[in-house]
């Protein structure tokens, strides 16, 4: 491989297309850059300089690779925001709320340990909540991995790791406060307290081993700009 | 091409790739540099744009690289107009025509035929 052809390699990251496909990729592309350096030289620039203004008219390496993984896998109803962030968001969401329910299935009803109707005994702690708090980890490492695959920025990583929380979050902090609003008989009951500890219990914490689980993945998608 | 959006620069960027590969197969920066030429610098594309343009179109059989050797004796990737990027040719013309034509009616705007 020329220098050329890793200097691009650098800046572009693996593209995951296949050997032959990226070096052909590489290849092609370098002696663009070649032939547009030639001409700058042609026109009285000094070599080196004219290498760099070269590799210069490409400004943002992150989005050539963007643009060259979508032409490679042109999925036409599929574009680059829903596979670097709504399908591993969905799937963080879906493997949270999986957890629940199989807590659910398997152990006491969810009322017993996040209302405090039934206190918070050491034994529900040690078999339920701290088990999915640390698996929620395995989630937000799962989302946050695969976002970063996908070609996904470290926000969408963030993002993606995060969207168990983010969901209930938006569920507590805007449906039940307007739902209390709508129905003063049937939601009357449910005190600003025990608002707090839900969204506290659902929200907050799970969002600490969500991110614990994601930081080991956040960086940007095997590409310098 | 400044303010021009940039889904407007990729059809007819594809417009004038099929026009040029129709009247013979050419390597990327020759692509480029011809575009440049012909529309009198109005159209510019550079390796971050034309090559996942010429990618796409690639993958929809509009146009085949292949490795050859250039006048240069260096081995350039040249791309050829396939039948089925031929058969998007004239369809394109028109799309790109009657856009004009809408534009011209709307604001004045003609294109360079007219």
């Amino acid at each position: 491989m020329s220098d050329e052809q890793e200097s691009i390699k650098a800046r572009l990251g693996k593209l995951g297309l296949g050997t032959r496909r990226e070096e052909e990729i590489l290849r092609e592309l370098s002696e663009h850059l070649a032939d547009h350096a030639a001409a700058l030289e042609a026109r009285g620039v000094v070599p080196d300089d004219a290498a760099r203004e070269a590799l210069d008219t490409v400004s943002n390496w992150l989005e050539l690779r963007r643009e060259i993984l979508s032409a490679e896998t042109e999925e036409a109803n599929m574009n680059y925001r829903t596979k670097a962030l709504w399908l591993p968001a969905l799937c963080a969401l879906t493997l949270s709320n999986g957890l629940v329910a199989l807590m659910q299935i398997f152990g006491h009803p969810p009322d017993s340990y996040w209302l405090g109707t039934a206190g918070w005994s050491m034994k529900v702690l040690s078999a339920y909540i701290v088990p999915w708090l640390i698996l929620q980890s395995v989630v937000g490492a799962i989302a946050a991995y695969w976002s970063r695959r996908a070609g996904g920025s470290v926000r969408y990583q963030l993002l993606a790791a995060l969207a168990p929380a983010i969901a209930l979050l938006g569920l507590f902090v805007v449906v039940i406060p307007i739902s209390i609003m709508l129905n003063e008989h049937g939601a009357s009951h449910i005190r600003l307290s025990a608002f707090l500890i839900v969204t506290v219990t659902w929200v907050l914490l799970p969002a600490v081993p969500l991110l614990i689980g994601a930081a080991p993945f956040l960086r940007r998608p095997q590409a310098q700009s | 091409m400044t303010g021009i959006d940039i889904k407007i620069k990729r059809g007819s960027g594809e417009l004038a790739i099929l026009a040029l590969l129709n009247q013979e197969p050419l390597h990327g920066y020759e692509i480029s540099k011809r575009i440049a030429q012909v529309t009198g610098g109005v159209l510019q594309f550079n390796l971050a744009s034309l090559y996942p343009l010429l990618y796409r179109m690639e993958k929809r059989g509009w146009v085949k690289g292949k490795w050859e050797e250039a006048q240069s004796g260096r081995q350039r990737r040249y791309y050829h107009l396939t039948p089925n990027g031929k058969k998007q040719l004239a369809p394109l013309r028109q799309e790109w025509s009657m856009f004009f034509q809408a534009l011209h009616r709307i604001a004045g705007v003609a294109h360079a035929g007219s």
